[in-house]
């Protein structure tokens, strides 16, 4: 006879749960009050720089809110949960979102401070096809770790474009988009293989990642009074 | 308005634009206006559309069907945050 009652083959930790979703909750907030918040100077100016720096940052927000989803469905074992039990799709697809926007952020941001050097025509074309395509692998494979593993050569790749441009030394945002962009890759980690890294590990990362947000949407709130 | 010698990126030549109609009683003639943007008839005429085009500026006829420039309020609006948005660019890099 088939066994068709939930399966929990790895503890699930209501206290590891409830930080998941309240750290994302923030860090979608975050990002949203990044996007919404430099509205006005985008309107104003119609920058480029401005235009892919709010836009990287709405993709980034989605993208920390569909990840809570494969999160809810692989860590916390929440295949039976209704969203998922509704279709077999529901998965991949969630894979396919995340995808999509995360790569999509990732291009964004890099190309808001590489612009100028590195004039695209085609950016948004460009990137969609990039995007597009680690999607389809993430819908195939189901592996947020492919997922980061591709993501982290985008990264190396931009971050070389990236170097080749005279930076501001002073206020080093370079760094943190840099390390916005390692977190997320780590967060890729932590719902791919949860067994390899320990609750400290994963609190101690969102703490990070939470503190280098807030400087990023504190300093937004201090020029975009 | 002084004479420029660094060469001024694309927001820096829209506020000097529309600071010298402002400090003009907010109405300069097009001819004056070319003349003190320092810039050649070409590009005044690229930045001339795209302003009018984004609503920072208006044509307007006088009585004798003279035509002046003004600012509109998204144009005062734009010089009022200059400071904001060029501190903004500059501390994100973008």
């Amino acid at each position: 006879m088939v066994n068709i009652t939930p399966q929990f083959p790895q503890p699930f930790l209501p206290i590891g749960f409830g930080l998941e979703l309240f750290y994302t909750i923030i860090i979608v907030v975050f990002c949203f009050l990044v996007y919404f918040k430099t509205r006005e100077i985008y309107e104003l100016t119609k920058h480029r720089g401005v235009e892919f720096f709010r836009y990287a940052f709405l993709f980034f927000g989605l993208a920390y809110a569909s990840r809570l989803l494969i999160y809810m469905a692989v860590v916390g074992n929440l295949l039976w949960f209704e969203p998922f039990r509704g279709t077999r799709l529901m998965l991949p697809v969630s894979h396919l979102v995340m995808a999509y926007f995360s790569t999509t952020a990732i291009l964004f941001l890099t190309y808001s401070t590489i612009w100028k050097k590195f004039s695209i025509e085609h950016f948004l074309m460009f990137s969609s096809i990039i995007s597009l395509f680690v999607s389809v692998i993430a819908f195939i494979s189901m592996s947020p770790l492919t997922v980061s593993l591709i993501q982290l050569v985008l990264l190396a790749v931009t971050l070389i474009f990236s170097l080749k441009v005279k930076t501001n030394k002073r206020n080093h945002m370079r760094a943190l988009y840099f390390l916005i962009a390692m977190f997320w890759l780590l967060s890729l980690f932590v719902i791919d293989s949860p067994r390899h890294m320990p609750f400290w590990g994963d609190v101690t990362l969102q703490a990070i990642s939470l503190i280098v947000f807030f400087a990023i949407v504190y300093k937004v709130y201090k020029w975009a009074k | 308005m002084g004479k420029m010698t660094k060469k001024r990126d694309r927001l820096e030549v829209i506020f000097d634009f529309l600071r010298i109609i402002q400090d003009n009683q907010n109405s300069i003639k097009r001819t004056p206006l070319l003349r003190r943007t320092n810039l050649s008839s070409q590009s005044f005429s690229e930045y001339f559309d795209e302003l009018l085009k984004k609503d920072f500026i208006r044509e307007i006829h006088n009585n004798k069907g003279r035509r002046y420039i003004t600012l509109t309020d998204r144009g005062f609006r734009f010089l009022s945050k200059f400071k904001m948005i060029r501190g903004f660019i500059e501390e994100f890099e973008l």
